[in-house]
């Protein structure tokens, strides 16, 4: 190693010549070699230190690249470097940037919405509103149909790999990124109704928000990833009882046409259950009609032989059977002699709550 | 001899570092530069990488930001052709494209350059407005609506007033950032705004109990159509029944004495089937066996 030079230079100097004038550069001679030895050290350590500043991590959700001389080092994606150490020249030669591709990165729109403050909003002490909204202080949208709302909302989004143009193309990208979401809101509120916005159709008119900043990142070339649009839109607060009248008189509508359907409901289903009662009561009505006159008319048939060889007797053997059946299932029976040729009078106390007429008073009817 | 060499080694290094300092000069990426001679703007340079130089005195180099810069202009009114008032603001990318022209215009100051573009951006919103009524702003008619023609036609005329002016600098792209009406205007829109809800609000009502009404009656009728038609068909049912019926008379027609005495004792039977109270002549029948010759017991 050249570095061990002037130490053996030191040492050869003393021996040749050693005389007591040469004391005085022996000892200049013995700094020297000291001096020599530590700066030769501290050379070692300096470069050590240049060298080792070289070395540079990359944490998990970021990447770099290496500028050399200004110059970005590799093209495109081969320019990245993935998590872990890395070197590169130091500082005057090689410089490092580091890309956080995978961090997710967030801007709020707040151009749509009336001043306040966060803390305002959360302890819920905000300024009531003024009659009319000042341009500066107050910010809002126009909608299609030319009414005021207030509009806010916030994007998440990420960078896409390789993310150069994120880093490298703007000034301040999530500035422009923050501008572009603005863009978008004025941009989606100028075409939808009022009432779309607020409730028929919000899904719609943030579907619109997005495409509109998808579109406006892809003309910029920002090489972003929209995860999310979080969105929040109200009345102007001046008619926030208007329009909730509004909305409270679209729920009773519903409730009056629910009403409605319930009823149409059970009245048809009830005429419905009324009409199979009533075509059935018919059915059995025939049926019973059919059945029971065959039956007679079998019975006829089946009787009409012992009839006609003697009818003078059927017809009493008849008469005498239903009498005795009559007779035998009646409560009670009173057998009336007949008078002499004369008119006999029968008189009846009727009383339904009467169970069984007193026998005491029957026998006093039963007079001659 | 060794001594020397080596301190010759590490002069002669120290000196290369010295001198490559004082004549190359590197740019960055993000950066353009201008190289000055005596204070003139001699050498625009557009692309990244180490450059060489004359020293100080001689040259100097002035170094500038060549990203995007971002511009938001004031909010400012403007009239449309149909005599609305209309605040407006816009914002504007741009960056330096000729850095030989733009240092000694604005001496390099970013700041002065935006004084300028506003400006121009003024003049150029001012006039493009100047020719699009409201509804090309806002409108619920896809076709009315004009936005981003009216975006265009504002970044047209910048980029073309830019060039014109020589700036040395490039418009990348423009929108709108912020609508709005004059605070005074705003009150009669809320007036508006506030007849429109009521109109809806008794609209809404009215439509609800109409239509309710419609389906109530709708029911009532559909229910009653439901019931005629099961009446007619329980008619035609029974009359069938007795067509059938009719069938079966035929048979009793071959005795109709027979016919006759059978039904008479069968209701008779019928009548007298429970719990009755019968009071019977002696003569009847059966009984007039009790009356002449043999009283038995008596019942």
């Amino acid at each position: 190693m050249s570095n061990d030079n002037p130490d053996r230079l030191a040492a050869t100097a003393l021996p040749p010549g050693q005389s007591p004038e040469d004391a005085g550069s022996q000892a200049l001679a013995d700094a020297l070699k000291s001096s020599f030895a530590i700066i030769r050290w501290v050379m070692y350590v300096l470069l050590a230190v240049f060298l080792f500043s070289g070395f540079f991590t990359v944490k998990p959700q970021e990447k770099a690249v290496v500028l050399r001389f200004g110059k970005l080092v590799g093209q495109g994606d081969k320019a990245l470097l993935g998590p872990g150490p890395h070197w590169a020249f130091p500082a005057p030669i090689d410089e490092v940037k580091r890309i956080p591709i995978a961090e997710a990165q967030s801007v709020n729109s707040t151009i749509g919405w009336y001043a306040t403050s966060p803390a305002e909003e959360a302890s819920g002490n905000e300024a009531p509103p003024m009659p009319s909204l000042n341009p500066i202080r107050d910010g809002y949208v126009i909608t299609g149909d030319e009414n005021i709302i207030h509009v806010r909302g916030t994007v998440l989004y990420r960078i896409n790999e390789p993310g150069l143009h994120y880093v490298f193309d703007f000034v301040n990208s999530s500035n422009l990124v923050q501008n572009a979401f603005d863009n978008a809101l004025l941009f989606a509120a100028a075409g939808f109704k009022v009432d779309d916005i607020l409730t028929r159709d919000f899904a719609g008119f943030r579907d619109r928000v997005r495409a509109r900043l998808e579109q406006l990142a892809n003309q910029y070339h920002l090489g972003i990833t929209i995860d999310q649009i979080n969105l929040r839109a109200i009345p102007p607060r001046q008619l926030a009882k208007a329009f909730a009248s509004v909305l409270e008189a679209d729920v009773r509508r519903s409730k009056v046409l629910n009403e409605a359907r319930s009823y149409e409901n059970t009245t048809l289903s009830h005429a419905a259950a009324e009409a199979a009662a009533r075509k059935n009561a018919g059915e059995t009505e025939r049926n019973a009609l059919v059945t029971s006159l065959r039956a007679e008319a079998d019975n006829f048939t089946a009787l009409l032989a012992q009839y006609e060889a003697n009818p003078q007797l059927f017809m009493q053997q008849r008469q005498i059977e239903v009498l005795q059946r009559v007779v035998t299932n009646s409560q009670y029976r009173f057998l009336m002699p007949r008078g002499h040729g004369g008119q006999r009078e029968v008189r009846l106390q009727l009383n339904p709550e009467l169970q069984a007429p007193t026998p005491t008073e029957l026998p006093v009817e039963d007079k001659h | 001899m060794k001594r020397n060499t080596l301190i010759l080694i590490v002069g002669a290094l120290l000196l290369a570092m010295f001198v490559l300092l004082l004549f190359v000069f590197q740019v960055r990426t993000t950066e353009v530069a201008v190289v000055t001679t005596f204070g003139r703007a001699t050498r625009p340079i557009t692309e990244p990488g180490a450059y060489f130089k004359w020293p100080w005195p001689i040259q100097k180099v002035q170094k500038f930001d060549k990203r995007i810069h971002n511009f938001e202009s004031k909010f400012e009114q403007v009239l449309t052709p149909d005599g609305y008032n209309l605040l407006i603001m816009v914002y504007a990318g741009w960056t330096i494209s000729q850095p030989d022209v733009f240092f000694p215009r604005f001496n390099g100051s970013i700041r002065q350059a935006e004084e300028n573009l506003e400006g121009i951006i003024r003049n150029a919103y001012a006039g493009v407005v100047g020719q699009h009524p409201l509804s090309h702003f806002i409108s619920t008619d896809e076709k009315e609506l004009k936005f981003t023609v009216v975006e265009q036609e504002i970044l047209d005329r910048i980029q073309r007033d830019a060039k014109a002016s020589g700036y040395g600098i490039e418009i990348k792209f423009l929108g709108i950032k912020k609508l709005g009406l004059p605070e005074s205007v705003t009150q009669l829109v809320f007036e508006r705004m506030q007849s429109e809800r009521e109109l809806q609000e008794t609209k809404i009502k009215a439509e609800g109990q109409n239509a309710a009404d419609v389906i109530r009656s709708g029911a009532n009728l559909e229910s009653a159509k439901i019931l005629a038609k099961a009446d007619a068909e329980a008619t035609r049912i029974r009359g069938q029944g007795e067509l059938e019926a009719a069938k079966a008379w035929q048979v009793f027609q071959k005795n109709p004495e027979l016919a006759s005495f059978l039904l008479q004792i069968n209701a008779l039977e019928q009548f007298l089937k429970e719990r009755t109270t019968l009071i019977l002549d002696q003569t009847t029948p059966p009984l007039q066996l009790l009356t002449p010759a043999v009283p038995k017991n008596q019942r």
